[in-house]
C-alpha cells in the first residue's frame, strides 16, 4: 500500500513537470520565432523565394539582464531581413557550442553569437568557415588574432572602458558644477568604489577607467574604500553601510560598477539621512535599468551610462542577415560606422535627469 | 582537574574564542568599529539572515538538510515586489494592477515559500528521496519558475523597482528616532525568532524534531509519524524563507530572480557556527542568534577595515571548516 502511495506521488510529480514543460515549449515557441512576421517570412522562404535568410542566435545567458535587452532588440529588428532562432547557451560555453553544431546542421545562413568566454570564439570561427557560414559576434569581443582568421567574421559591441569612462565623466560634471561638493575642502575628491564580480573584464576597466577620466579631468582623488558588491543590489547597500560606518560624511563620491549596486548603496545612504534636506551624495552607476531611470528622477541617483541594448541588437542582426544573403556590410546598409571592415562599435550614452527619457 | 575543566572550556566553545579574538583584532586595527552604528547596521544586516538561518535550523536538526533555502527566498522576494509597485512607474510588472492592501502580496509570497518548502517535506518523507538530493532538485525547480515568472511579458527579466513607500517602510523604517531607534525589520526578527523559540522548546512538534534527529528508526519505533512531522517542519521552513524573501525585497526597494543565490549556505554556515549540527538533533535557537550575528559582524568588519575580497573568502572557509571540526571533536568527545 505504502509502495503504491510512493508510486503514484512520484507520477503526480512528473506529470506536473511535464505539464509545465509543456509550458515552457509555447514559450519558447515565441521566443523563437516571435515576430509574426517572422513566422510568415520562413513561410515564404520555404517555399521558394529564398527572401529571408536564417539566423542562428545564441545568447551566454538567457536570464541576463541587459542581454535579455539586446534579445528583444534582435527579435524586434530581425522582422522583415531574417528568420532568427534564438537559443540559450547557460552560461556554459560547452552548450554554446553544441549549440553552434546544431546551428551548422540545420544548415542556416548565418550565425550571431554572444560568447559565454571570448576565448571560445576562435573554435567556433573555425566551424563557421569550415560550413561557410558567416558569424557575427556580439557583446564580448573575441582575440584580434581569432578576428582575422576570416573576413566574413564580424564584432558588434561597445567598447567597455567607455562605460567607466562616461561614469568618471559624470562625477567630474558634477564637481565641477557644484564647489560644495568637497566637503571638507581640501581639493581632493574623496571617494568610495563597489565594484562588480572581481576578476570580470567590466568589472575591472569600469573601476580603472572611472578613476581615470576624473584624473584627466585635473581633479586630484582619494580612494577611501573599494570592496566588491557583485553586482548585487543586497551587497550594495549592505558594503555602503560598512563605509558609511567607516568614513561616515568624508565620502565624496559613490561609483559603482552597476546600477544595481549603486541603487543598493543609495538605500544604505537614505539610512543615513541622505538625500533629505541638503545632505546629498553623488552616487553613479552603468546600465540605466528601470529602477536606476526611477531613482534619476527621484534625485538620489545622479547619473548612470546606458549600454545600448537597442542598437547593439539592430546593428547585429542586420550585419547577420546581410552576410547571411551573402552581401558586404557597409555603412549605408548597416546604419553603423563599420571600422577595420570587421567592427561595428556602439557607443554607451551618459544619462542624468535632464535626458532620463532617452534610457526609457 | 582545573586544567581538564579549561581544556574541556576551550573544546566546548573553541569557536566563539576564536570569533572573539578575530573581532577584537579589527577593533584593536579600527577603533571606530565600536559603535552603535556598527551595532546598527550588524543587526539590520543580520535580520533577514536569522529568519532564513532558523528554517534552515529546523531542518537541520531533523538531520536533513535544504539547498533550495536561497532560491525561495529569491522567488518570494520576486513574488512580493512583482505585486507592490507605485502606480505611475514607468516600467510596472502587472501594468493594470490596482494599488492592493500591502498585506495580500506579502501573505501570497510567505504561500509560495510555504508551498515550496512543502513540497520538499513531501518528496523528503514520501518518496524517501535524501534531503540533500531532494533540495537540490527544487533548488533548480524553484529558480527555473521564478525565471520564467521573473520573465514575463512586459517585464522580460528587467529589475523590477519602483516598490510602494508603505512596502519599503518595513523594510527602512524604525521606531523611535537618531541612533537608538529600532528598526522594524530588526524587530520582526526577533518576534520570528521567539516565535521559534516556543516551536523548539514547548511544543510536541519541537520536540518530535528533536527526536527524529536523534534517531530517526527510534522516533518512529516510540510511535511518532515522522513524515507527517517533517512535512511540517519543511513547510514552516519554507515559509520563514518567504518572510524573509518578503523583507529582502522591502529592504532593498527591489528584486531579480537572482535574489537569494547562495543564501542557503550562508544560513548552512550561520547555524553551524552556532552549535546546530549537522548530523542532527542538537540545536537552539540563541545558538543559530549568536552564529547569524557573527558572521554579519564579521563580513561588516572586513569590509569596514578595507580587507580584499579575496581574503575575505578564505577567512569564511576557514571559519565554516573550524566550526564543523570544533563541533565534531565535541561531539565525538561526548561519545
Amino acid at each position: 500500500m505504502k509502495k503504491l502511495t510512493s508510486v503514484l506521488l512520484a507520477s503526480a510529480l512528473l506529470g506536473a513537470a511535464l505539464a509545465g514543460c509543456g509550458g515552457n515549449n509555447n514559450s519558447d515557441n515565441t521566443v523563437a520565432t516571435n515576430a509574426p512576421a517572422g513566422n510568415a517570412a520562413k513561410d515564404t522562404a520555404n517555399s521558394g523565394s529564398g527572401a529571408t535568410p536564417k539566423v542562428g542566435v545564441a545568447i551566454y545567458k538567457f536570464d541576463d539582464t541587459f542581454m535579455t535587452g539586446v534579445r528583444n532588440a534582435i527579435d524586434a529588428a530581425a522582422k522583415g531581413i531574417a528568420t532568427v532562432d534564438i537559443v540559450d547557451s547557460q552560461n556554459s560555453q560547452p552548450t554554446q557550442n553544441d549549440k553552434v553544431d546544431l546551428f551548422v546542421t540545420k544548415k542556416y545562413d548565418g550565425m550571431l553569437i554572444n560568447p559565454v568566454d571570448r576565448t571560445a570564439a576562435g573554435v567556433i570561427i573555425d566551424k563557421a568557415k569550415a560550413a561557410d557560414i558567416p558569424v557575427v559576434f556580439l557583446n564580448r569581443e573575441p582575440l584580434p588574432e581569432d578576428m582575422k582568421k576570416w573576413d566574413k567574421v564580424y564584432y558588434v559591441g561597445a567598447k567597455a572602458e567607455e562605460s567607466g569612462t562616461m561614469s568618471g565623466q559624470l562625477i567630474v560634471d558634477y564637481w565641477k558644477a557644484h564647489p560644495e561638493a568637497d566637503k571638507n575642502g581640501d581639493g581632493v575628491l574623496q571617494y568610495v568604489m563597489l565594484k562588480g564580480e572581481p576578476g570580470h573584464q567590466d568589472a575591472e576597466l569600469r573601476t580603472t577607467y572611472s578613476i581615470q577620466a576624473i584624473e584627466d579631468a585635473g581633479i586630484k582623488v582619494e580612494k577611501l574604500a573599494e570592496d566588491t558588491a557583485m553586482w548585487d543590489r543586497v551587497k550594495g547597500q549592505e558594503k555602503m553601510a560598512a563605509f558609511l560606518g567607516s568614513h561616515g560624511d568624508k565620502i565624496e563620491a559613490v561609483l559603482a560598477n552597476n546600477d544595481d549596486m549603486a541603487l543598493g548603496a543609495i538605500e544604505a545612504l537614505k539610512a543615513q539621512g541622505y538625500f533629505t534636506g541638503d545632505k546629498y551624495m553623488p552616487v553613479v552607476g552603468v546600465d540605466a535599468t528601470a529602477p536606476a531611470v526611477q531613482a534619476l528622477q527621484d534625485g538620489t541617483m545622479l547619473g548612470t551610462v546606458l549600454n545600448d541594448a537597442n542598437n547593439q541588437g539592430k546593428a547585429a542582426i542586420t550585419v547577420a542577415a546581410l552576410l547571411a544573403k551573402g552581401e558586404t556590410p557597409t555603412k549605408d546598409n548597416v546604419g553603423f560606422d563599420i571600422t577595420d571592415n570587421q567592427y561595428v562599435w556602439i557607443s554607451y550614452k551618459k544619462i542624468t535627469k535632464d535626458n532620463v527619457a532617452d534610457a526609457q | 582537574m582545573d586544567v581538564k575543566k579549561a581544556q574541556s572550556f576551550i573544546t566546548q566553545n573553541a569557536i566563539y574564542i576564536v570569533l572573539v579574538i578575530l573581532i577584537m583584532g579589527i577593533i584593536v586595527y579600527e577603533p571606530s568599529f565600536m559603535s552603535i552604528n556598527t551595532l546598527r547596521d550588524v543587526l539590520i544586516q543580520s535580520s533577514t539572515r536569522v529568519i532564513i538561518a532558523l528554517g534552515v535550523a529546523f531542518i537541520l536538526i531533523t538531520a536533513g538538510t535544504d539547498l533550495s533555502a536561497g532560491r525561495v527566498v529569491g522567488f518570494t522576494a520576486v513574488i512580493s515586489a512583482s505585486m507592490l509597485q507605485i502606480p505611475d512607474y514607468s516600467r510596472r510588472f502587472f501594468p493594470d494592477l490596482p494599488q492592493v492592501h500591502v498585506l495580500l502580496p506579502i501573505v501570497i509570497a510567505i504561500i509560495a515559500g510555504l508551498l515550496c518548502g512543502l513540497i520538499n517535506g513531501i518528496i523528503v518523507s514520501k518518496l524517501n528521496v535524501p534531503p540533500f538530493i531532494a533540495t537540490l532538485g527544487t533548488m533548480l525547480i524553484v529558480y527555473g519558475l521564478n525565471s520564467l515568472y521573473f520573465d514575463m511579458d512586459p517585464n522580460q527579466s528587467q529589475p523590477i523597482g519602483g516598490l510602494r513607500p508603505d512596502f519599503t517602510r518595513i523594510g527602512s523604517g524604525f521606531i523611535g528616532s537618531g541612533q537608538y531607534s529600532i528598526p522594524y525589520i530588526v524587530i520582526i526578527a526577533i518576534v520570528v525568532a521567539a516565535i521559534v523559540w516556543v516551536l523548539f522548546n514547548k511544543t510536541k512538534l519541537g520536540k518530535n524534531m528533536y527526536a527524529i534527529g536523534g534517531n530517526m528508526q527510534a522516533a518512529k519505533v516510540s510511535g511518532i509519524n515522522v513524515s507527517k512531522n517533517l512535512i511540517y517542519i519543511y513547510a514552516i521552513a519554507g515559509a520563514l524563507y518567504g518572510l524573509a524573501g518578503v523583507l529582502e525585497a522591502a529592504r532593498t526597494g527591489g528584486a531579480t530572480n537572482n535574489y537569494g543565490n547562495m543564501y542557503e549556505l550562508d544560513a548552512i554556515a550561520a547555524c553551524v557556527v552556532g552549535g546546530v549540527s549537522t548530523t542532527g538533533g542538537i540545536g537552539t535557537v540563541p545558538g543559530v542568534l549568536v552564529g547569524v550575528i557573527i558572521f554579519t559582524l564579521i563580513n561588516y568588519g572586513l569590509t569596514f577595515i578595507g580587507i580584499s575580497p579575496y581574503y575575505q573568502l578564505i577567512i569564511k572557509g576557514l571559519i565554516i571548516i573550524a566550526a564543523v571540526s570544533f563541533d565534531m571533536r565535541k561531539y565525538s568527545s561526548k561519545k
